[in-house]
């Protein structure tokens, strides 16, 4: 959207949109009015692009701009502005709070790859997005998941520790999270303090 | 007690879903035939039980019976018709329709957005959860 | 929380935060796709429309709801019964014509613009104009042709926002071929 020039329109009656309580986000809507805009952006987005990667990059980059609004209040919300500095704690925050307060529970799983210290995989057996989506053979292994690959993606971007998330087909879905070199460097350092 | 068939038609007639459970004999006539027949004889009967009526009669017609079968009529305010045909053993079913139409053609038609609504029903998935729920009913 | 919790994740409801910034982004894309706020508008008026066609029908067999004898009847249906399952507010209805054929629905919260400021230069756009479309497919499927507008909303700075929702005319049965 367009920059913001920093008028606000001060209303009478409601308070100004700064002023308002933002520890609230306790409410709640019936899943069918979620699920069926999630369809609407779907087959919107489907329309535009020409590829299952196109398609799956694009609710990547809506999740995104869900991510980094949800960091912040989350961060204020849950954490008392404290932000996490070491990988496993960042990635224990997104397994337990950021999930529980997106999907009302923990997700099901965090590992490590076996043979690469750079990956890690959150794993949710059935996701809420992949709930009234049957996975579709003709599309290619579509994924509509990749639109909390990017809610996860630019979480860890917000917290500054740089990596990609892709969603993937495996046990339900995997989240595959890969860190940069540097993230992974700076954890070490800390650990040879 | 049995079911013989169900049929599921949307408000412009078309039949969206056919299915037979215990049907024996054939009425000899191309299926589309016998649907659109099907619907046009409940429409006549559906307007013209209602003229008919003494008192304000709408959504009076729920079933017909003649001596060898029952069918059981269902139709919601979106103009979705549920027509089940049974034995002469079987009651008043219209929870039964209600159910189907709430429980399998809203939870796996309606909210799945691969499903176009006014064509007619290819979901394996719903063809499953139907033939299952009905082959659970007390009078299947 | 537990409790509301557990209404979660047994998957009937889903955060209210996620479903407002799930409509920011689609909005936003909206934004950047189309030239003018006038096509972002029908663009989700037409959104809107696909989900009302659905919506009405999880409505009617949940609420086990039958056909409506006039409109003041519809009118707390949408209110008390749709809008309460749906977004989990309840919007007044009110300001009622004298033929009875249009009234207005007053929103004290608006779950679709939480938090949302319009930025400047969009003046025409109306944030949350997929709930037109939602209402006008969920009533064509019950066979009300009805035109939908805001008439005040909060987010351009009006004191509440408020759609007013007009009676076209009643849709007939089509008479299948042969018949009279």
């Amino acid at each position: 959207m367009d920059k913001f020039d920093g008028t606000v329109r001060i209303n009478k009656k409601t308070t100004n949109i700064l002023e308002r309580p933002l520890n609230k986000g306790r409410n709640e809507v019936h899943i069918s009015s979620f699920a069926l805009l999630f369809s609407e952006i779907v087959q919107y987005s489907q329309n535009r692009v020409t590829t299952v990667a196109d398609l799956q990059t694009k609710l990547s980059d809506m999740g995104k701009s869900i991510g980094s609004r949800m960091l912040d209040v989350l961060v204020l919300r849950e954490k008392g502005y404290k932000r996490e500095t070491r990988i496993i704690n960042v990635l224990l925050f997104i397994k337990t709070t950021v999930w529980k307060s997106l999907f009302g529970k923990e997700a099901d799983k965090l590992e490590q790859s076996n043979d690469d210290d750079k990956t890690y995989y959150i794993i949710e057996k059935e996701p809420l997005v992949n709930k009234f989506i049957s996975r579709q053979k003709d599309k290619g292994g579509l994924n509509c998941a990749y639109f909390i690959a990017g809610i996860v993606e630019e979480i860890l971007f917000g917290c500054n520790f740089h990596c990609k998330v892709t969603a993937h087909w495996h046990k339900g879905t995997t989240f595959m999270i890969q860190f940069d070199e540097s993230v992974i460097a700076r954890d070490k350092a800390f650990d040879a303090r | 007690m049995t079911v013989y068939n169900i049929y599921i038609f949307n408000r412009e007639g078309t039949c969206l879903y056919y299915y037979e459970w215990n049907r024996r004999t054939d009425c000899n006539m191309p299926k589309y035939e016998e649907f659109k027949l099907l619907h046009g004889m409940l429409f006549s009967i559906k307007s013209f039980v209602t003229r008919l009526s003494p008192i304000d009669g709408k959504n009076s017609f729920i079933s017909y019976r003649t001596n060898k079968y029952k069918l059981h009529f269902y139709e919601t305010p979106t103009g979705l018709k549920f027509v089940m045909n049974t034995d002469l053993a079987v009651e008043n079913i219209q929870d039964t329709l209600h159910d189907i139409y709430n429980k399998i053609y809203v939870e796996y038609i309606v909210k799945n957005p691969l499903c176009k609504l006014n064509e007619p029903i290819q979901s394996s998935l719903f063809r499953t959860k139907l033939d299952e729920h009905v082959k659970s009913l007390p009078f299947y | 929380m537990s409790r509301q919790n557990s209404a979660r994740a047994d998957g009937k409801k889903v955060s209210s935060e996620l479903f407002t910034l799930t409509y920011g982004a689609l909005v936003a894309q909206l934004v950047k796709d189309f030239e003018s706020d006038e096509a972002v508008n029908k663009k989700l008026d037409e959104m809107g429309y696909n989900i009302g066609v659905r919506l009405i029908e999880d409505l009617i067999a949940k609420g086990n709801v039958g056909r409506c004898h006039d409109l003041r009847e519809t009118a707390d249906i949408i209110a008390k019964l749709g809008f309460k399952m749906f977004l989990g507010v309840t919007p007044v209805v009110t300001k009622w014509s004298t033929a009875a054929d249009e009234f207005s629905l007053i929103l004290e919260n608006n779950p679709l613009a939480e938090f949302v400021e319009l930025p400047s230069g969009h003046e025409n756009l109306n944030y949350s104009n997929i709930l037109c479309g939602v209402l006008r497919g969920a009533l064509e499927m019950v066979q009300m042709e009805v035109e939908i507008s805001f008439v005040q909303d909060a987010l351009r700075g009006d004191d509440t926002t408020e759609l007013r929702v007009k009676f076209i005319k009643r849709l007939e049965d089509a008479i299948p071929a042969g018949e009279e």
